[in-house]
């Protein structure tokens, strides 16, 4: 069975059909061969028939020839001639016809060569006692008659066509034999013939049967299954494109509120195309504004120089009067030891030195008032210093800010230039953005096209996925019907 | 600045004023009813000394070193034509020598002079001001007295002890000397 597993079912029926086709043709052309066989056996029991017939006939006619050739020589009528003139007629036809119903059996031929003489001789024996009657009368023709030699020669004629007639009954006899044989074959290979044949289509449509009803079986429940899992997949093929639909008019509205926002950026792009031009007029104004107040940073920078310079100057000052005030403060303190040493001297010289150590002790107290002013002075110049000082810190700083403002005035101006240059730019960038935008609005107009032309797609595929499923259902309920006619079992 | 000119000239008005006025006042008659000292000092330590115990008080002046084996003689300088022997206060006093002390005051009961490192100025004070100390916590007992005067108290060096305690030095680093030497032979 697993040879023709692989068989198709056409080449499984044609193989069948055609072995039960060759089984019927073969008995056929057996039936065919015997009953031919048969025919040609009847044709040559005719023949051997035929054969006896002639044979006789022959035996009759020299009978008949020597009946009228003694009525004639009795007599002497010629009306007895009758049987003997047709015997002389009739005669070389009849052996030749018997040499060619004989023609395929020699020992026939042999006697029909050796009988032909033996007839001639008889015939022109019967002609001559005629023909002696007819000229001599009677009784030249008895004493003819009674020699026997006519006798002789009908024995011999009677013994060959004895002999012929007995090889034709045998050969008759054989070929009712082979005829009955044959007919007996042809019709025992009818009877089993047939039944075999019968036997062999039943036994091929059973086979085909079996493998067909397995295989379609197989293959419709395979179908059967296939159509549950295709209408498994057309109800998600069914929901996909109902979700597709939807999600396509989401879209739809989406591309639709992307268009109203698209306008209004193509809008919003004009009016900052607007505001771009008026900012660059705004800052070419404003370059010439920067350059002016550039101008005044430079004076103000050059006043801060000065200034600068001045409190420098002052600084110095203030260190000259610095070192005078060293100088000041170490004559007072000089003058405190001197007015010191004095009032030691003045202790040493007693009553007469007191009114010294008055002056010497007002001389230190002034020298010590001396020093505190010089102290408070030095304080006073010291935090002057200190102001200068940090004035010269500001001012520098000052100076360095004047500086770096001027710097970045200077990068200001540059900053305007690049910005005039830039909003130059930004100007015609907002031109591009608002051609493209309204480009981008035709393009999101087409696009909305398409995605409504899509939509519209989906909701055909949607309805197409449920006439599938349709379909599909129907595919099924067919494999359940088409299984059950196949193989019930299988169905149930 | 222009207030800090005007106290200037205020200053400067009232210090002509004390000054003719230390003219036109009669003496005072209560001169000898205080105390003067000299705050001063000593490597980092306050100290008062009585003018009555020195006989000069002189600054930056020259001093000569000379070879010796006392570790307070700075050397020797030149005063009023006398040369003197010049020691170091601080290390007198047992403080930790300093570098080059400016000031000098000559005692008065003997020629030697005494170099500390800054004068601070002159006070009077009233003689109960200076009270006897309790426990001497600072040399050999060189100061015994302290100053109390307008919240300021300072001990009181006394000048002659330490002058008599140049004696007790030189012994000292004498010894000290003899040690050394001794434990290098060893």
């Amino acid at each position: 069975m697993s040879l023709f597993s692989n068989w198709t079912v056409g080449r499984r029926l044609i193989a069948g059909f055609g072995l039960s086709a060759f089984t019927l043709l073969l008995i056929a052309l057996v039936s065919y061969r015997n009953a031919n066989l048969l025919i040609e056996n009847d044709a040559l029991v005719d023949l051997s028939h035929q054969v006896r017939l002639e044979l006789a006939d022959v035996l009759s006619v020299m009978k008949d020839a020597e009946t009228g050739q003694r009525g004639y020589v009795i007599s002497g009528d010629e009306s007895y001639l009758e049987p003997y003139k047709a015997a002389v007629n009739s005669l070389p036809t009849t052996l030749a016809d018997l040499r060619k119903l004989t023609a395929d059996t020699p020992e026939q031929q042999r006697r029909l060569a050796s009988i032909a003489p033996i007839i001639d001789a008889k015939l022109e024996e019967l002609k001559n006692i005629i023909d002696l009657r007819r000229s001599q009368g009677f009784d030249a023709a008895a004493k003819l008659v009674v020699t026997n030699a006519g006798k002789t020669q009908m024995d011999q004629i009677r013994a060959i066509v004895a002999a012929a007639d007995q090889e034709a009954r045998d050969v008759l006899k054989q070929r009712s034999e082979e005829a009955r044989a044959s007919a007996d074959m042809t019709e025992n290979i009818i009877l089993w013939g047939g039944l075999a044949g019968t036997l062999a289509v039943c036994a091929i449509g059973w086979l085909i049967t079996q493998s067909l009803s397995q295989q379609i079986g197989s293959a419709v429940g395979q179908v059967r299954n296939s159509s549950t899992e295709l209408q498994a997949a057309a109800n998600q093929q069914a929901s996909g494109a109902k979700e597709q639909a939807t999600a396509m008019a989401e879209i739809s509205t989406t591309i639709s509120e992307l268009l109203a926002t698209s306008r209004q950026i193509a809008e919003s792009a004009q009016r900052v195309a607007q505001n771009a031009e008026e900012t660059a007029n705004a800052a070419r104004s404003g370059h010439g504004t920067v350059d002016q107040t550039h101008e005044s940073i430079s004076g103000i920078r050059r006043q801060v120089d000065q200034i600068v310079s001045h409190m420098l100057e002052l600084g110095k000052k203030s260190q000259e009067i610095g070192a005078v005030l060293d100088i000041v403060s170490e004559l007072a303190e000089q003058t405190n030891i001197l007015a010191i040493n004095a009032t030691i001297e003045a202790a040493g010289a007693g009553d007469a030195g007191k009114r010294f150590a008055v002056v010497a002790e007002e001389i230190r107290n002034l020298a010590d008032r001396v020093g505190g002013s010089t102290k408070e002075v030095r304080a006073l110049i010291d935090d002057v210093r200190s102001a200068v000082n940090t004035t010269v810190m500001a001012t520098e700083t000052g100076s360095k800010a004047v500086d770096a403002g001027s710097r970045q005035f200077g990068d200001l101006a540059s900053a305007f230039k690049q910005i005039a240059s830039l909003v130059a730019t930004t100007t015609d960038a907002a031109r591009e953005i608002e051609l493209s935008t309204k480009q981008q609005s035709t393009a999101v107009e087409q696009v909305n096209v398409a995605v409504a032309n899509v939509t519209q797609a989906s909701v055909e595929t949607e309805t197409s996925a449920g006439q599938t499923l349709q379909t599909v259902s129907q595919m099924a309920s067919l494999s359940r019907d088409l299984l059950r006619i196949i193989t019930p079992h299988m169905a149930a | 600045m222009t207030d800090a000119r005007a106290g200037l000239a205020k200053q400067a008005a009232k210090l002509r004023a004390a000054f003719d006025a230390a003219y036109a006042a009669p003496p005072r008659r209560d001169a000898a009813a205080g105390q003067d000292l000299l705050t001063i000092r000593a490597g980092s330590e306050p100290y008062v000394i009585r003018v009555s115990d020195i006989a000069g008080l002189f600054v930056d002046r020259k001093i000569t070193p000379v070879p010796a084996n006392d570790a307070s003689l700075l050397g020797i300088a030149g005063f009023r034509g006398t040369i003197v022997p010049v020691h170091s206060l601080p290390v007198l006093l047992g403080l930790p020598a300093t570098h080059a002390p400016r000031w000098l005051v000559i005692a008065a009961a003997t020629s030697v002079a005494l170099a500390f490192d800054a004068f601070e100025g002159h006070l009077r004070v009233r003689s109960d001001s200076i009270v006897p100390q309790q426990s001497s916590a600072r040399g050999c007992g060189f100061a015994p007295e302290f100053m109390h005067h307008a919240g300021i108290v300072r001990p009181v060096l006394h000048l002659v002890s330490v002058i008599a305690s140049l004696g007790c030095h030189r012994a000292q680093t004498a010894i000290h000397e003899r040690n050394e030497k001794h434990e290098s032979f060893q």
